[in-house]
């Protein structure tokens, strides 16, 4: 099983390597959001410091917010494409290839969300790197407030990573569920959007109705980025309910309920067809 | 020989496939090979070959009946027969993102090739398979024999106890056909593997084969060493053809022992014989000693038509709609065309 989900890991591996477009692909959607809506959306024109503070759950500027947002932001566009490769090797015989052979289900899915968080991860970091860049530029950029310490970073990574295998996780169920490239994109389409909106990665929170504070507190992203944001600002912490691990906890068990889901999935795809 | 639920042998007891409860693709099929058999099914397009190998490979269940596999139910176990068997697809299912050496290296990583052996076996392939040369590009650079050729080093990386080849040599030049056989004769010889293959051709058949079935709209129609097929068939047709109209010669062909039938043709005649090479001399002597002067005699061997014509009763037929060769190739020049942007 190890040797199988090595093998299978390192090819997903050497084929995103070899088709860096895919990475570009993922990148477009967060940076022009962070170049033209973080931008353009300058609530601090607005509003007093001290009101600004309050909408924005204590981060230094809306941007700084609205970053943090991003960072989780790119865990959806950076996995979206992997169930897209499931369907590609699957016409193209690759995974008629896989499954005829005595990998399992569990080790070619398994391989597939091993290789595929690496690139939200990475990118997910090169996000923030990049916002706190657009600052130095002149530009609205991301402040972080709050000092470096060794849990917070690791809280922050353990945010992304979780919501990484998550949005991987759903894909790659849905690539092995659908056949058609057509349809995929369609229901990824209906996916992607309408998951950003209802997270609080966008909208200022003091500016939410308390409906959709209630709808966003439970989605993924909005817990992944409660993390960072309690993270990343001096004093957040204070405008949060509850503590960053309690939000790990929540995205841990989306997590697991979602790989549940693909590997039963997954099964189902690669058993004999009928 | 092992017993037919043994090792190394395929069992199969009316076996059906019905896709999508409307096409009956393998319908009541029966068979067994036994260990260090290549046991060929030959047909025409969508006879139910790909289908039969489908099922008994476990990426298929069967819709009724039962198959096993090395002495492995192949309906209850079907990852445990993924273990023991090899499969070279109908189409191509290499993958060309990686470089020809990387898919053998994947391929016996995930058969449980020891990692000792993995860089000799996967030379060695190479090197047999003739494609040393490219063995560090990107499969989707390969041509198409050559894309074929590393799909059959695929399939055999891990010298399995059965190997299941659908349509193997198809593409491929002769060299390339001898080649391969050569190689899957080597395995057999060495470790007595047992070979399921289907092939429309009935050369290879007839040339690799030790018992055939011939297979049409998902039955087996009939079944045998090829030898004793082309027998049945009426064997081979030796052509006489007198220097000048004369009298009648069919009393004195048919007279000539090894003679099945003789019918007069345009002023030769077609003389239908098991085996027609042995035949020709006799009936040259034959001819000679009525002081008949011949213009010419010629051997025909049975072809694939007329084993269709004797067997199913109708010439061998362009099937209906795409066949999945058809498919297969359409596919591989997507591929080739995506694979240029992907
Ligand atoms: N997935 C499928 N759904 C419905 N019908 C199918 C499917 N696959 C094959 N068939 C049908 O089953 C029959 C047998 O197909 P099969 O691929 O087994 O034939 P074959 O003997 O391998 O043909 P070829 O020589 O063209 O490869 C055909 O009529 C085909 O159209
Ligand atoms: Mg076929």
């Amino acid at each position: 099983m190890i040797r199988e989900v090595g093998a299978l890991t390192r090819r997903e591996l050497k084929r995103l390597a070899r088709n860096p477009q895919a990475i570009v692909t993922s990148l477009l959607l967060p940076i022009l959001y962070l170049l033209l809506f973080g931008q353009a959306f300058n609530l601090g024109a607005a509003v007093s410091p001290s009101v600004l503070k309050e909408l924005v759950r204590g981060a230094p500027t809306y941007f700084s917010y609205f970053a943090a947002g991003m960072a989780g932001f790119v865990a959806v566009t950076a996995t979206l494409f992997l169930g897209a490769n499931v369907i590609f090797d699957r016409l193209f015989g690759v995974l008629k290839r896989t499954s005829s052979t005595p990998a399992g289900a569990t080790a070619i899915f398994g391989s597939r969300l091993l290789a595929g968080i690496l690139q939200p991860v990475g990118l997910a970091f090169l996000v923030l790197g990049l916002a706190v860049g657009l600052g130095k530029a002149g530009l609205s950029g991301l402040t972080v407030t709050a000092p470096v310490s060794f849990v917070g970073a690791g809280e922050v990574v353990l945010a992304i990573v979780i919501l990484s295998v998550m949005f991987a996780s759903l894909f790659l169920a849905i690539g092995f569920t659908i056949e058609q490239p057509q349809s995929y994109f369609a229901v990824v389409n209906a996916i992607n959007l309408p998951v950003l909106l209802t997270s609080a990665a966008l909208f200022p929170w003091g500016l939410m109705p308390v409906w959709f504070r209630n709808v966003a507190s439970f989605n993924p992203i909005t817990l992944a980025v409660n993390v960072i944001r309690e993270n990343l600002f001096a004093g957040a912490t204070a405008y949060y309910p509850y503590d960053a691990s309690v939000y790990l906890l929540g995205l841990a068990a989306w997590a697991a309920a979602i790989i549940v889901v693909a590997i039963v999935l997954a099964r189902r795809a690669l058993a004999p067809r009928s | 020989m092992a017993t037919p639920t043994g090792k190394g042998t395929i069992v199969a007891a009316e076996l059906t496939k019905v896709y999508n409860g409307k096409v009956r693709a393998v319908d009541g099929v029966s068979f067994e090979v036994a260990q260090g058999e290549v046991y060929g099914f030959l047909g025409p397009n969508g006879a139910g070959k790909t289908t039969t190998v489908a099922v008994l490979t476990a990426g298929l269940s069967a819709t009724s009946g039962q198959a096993t596999v090395d002495g492995i139910d192949v309906l209850r176990h079907p990852e445990d027969v993924k273990r023991r068997i090899g499969i070279v697809f109908q189409e191509m299912t290499s993958d060309g993102d990686l470089t020809g050496r990387e898919n053998l290296e994947l391929a016996a990583a995930l058969y449980g090739v020891p990692r000792s052996e993995v860089a000799s076996r996967v030379n060695g392939l190479l090197e047999r398979m003739q494609v040393a040369d490219a063995a560090d590009r990107l499969a989707k650079t390969y041509s198409g024999g050559m894309r074929r050729r590393l799909e059959l080093a695929v399939g055999t990386v891990h010298s399995p106890g059965v190997l299941f080849l659908d349509e193997p040599t198809l593409g491929l030049d002769p060299q390339g056909r001898a080649g391969f056989w050569k190689y899957v004769q080597e395995l057999r010889r060495e470790h007595g593997m047992t070979v399921f293959v289907t092939t429309h051709y009935l050369e290879e058949a007839d040339g690799m084969c030790d018992r055939i079935a011939i297979i049409d709209h998902g039955r087996i129609v009939a079944s045998g060493t090829p030898a004793e097929l082309k027998d049945r068939l009426g064997g081979d047709i030796v052509t006489v053809r007198p220097l000048a109209a004369g009298p009648d010669l069919t009393p004195l062909l048919k007279a000539v022992p090894g003679v099945l039938t003789v019918t007069a043709q345009d002023g030769s005649y077609r003389v239908k014989c098991p085996n027609g090479e042995g035949l020709v001399p006799k009936l040259v002597e034959a001819c000679a000693r009525s002081n008949v002067s011949l213009a010419g005699v010629s051997l025909k061997r049975p072809s694939l038509d007329e084993v269709f014509l004797e067997f199913t009763g109708r010439e061998f037929r362009e099937d209906e709609g795409f066949s999945a060769t058809d498919r297969a190739v359409m596919l591989g020049r997507v591929q080739n065309q995506l694979g240029g942007r992907r």
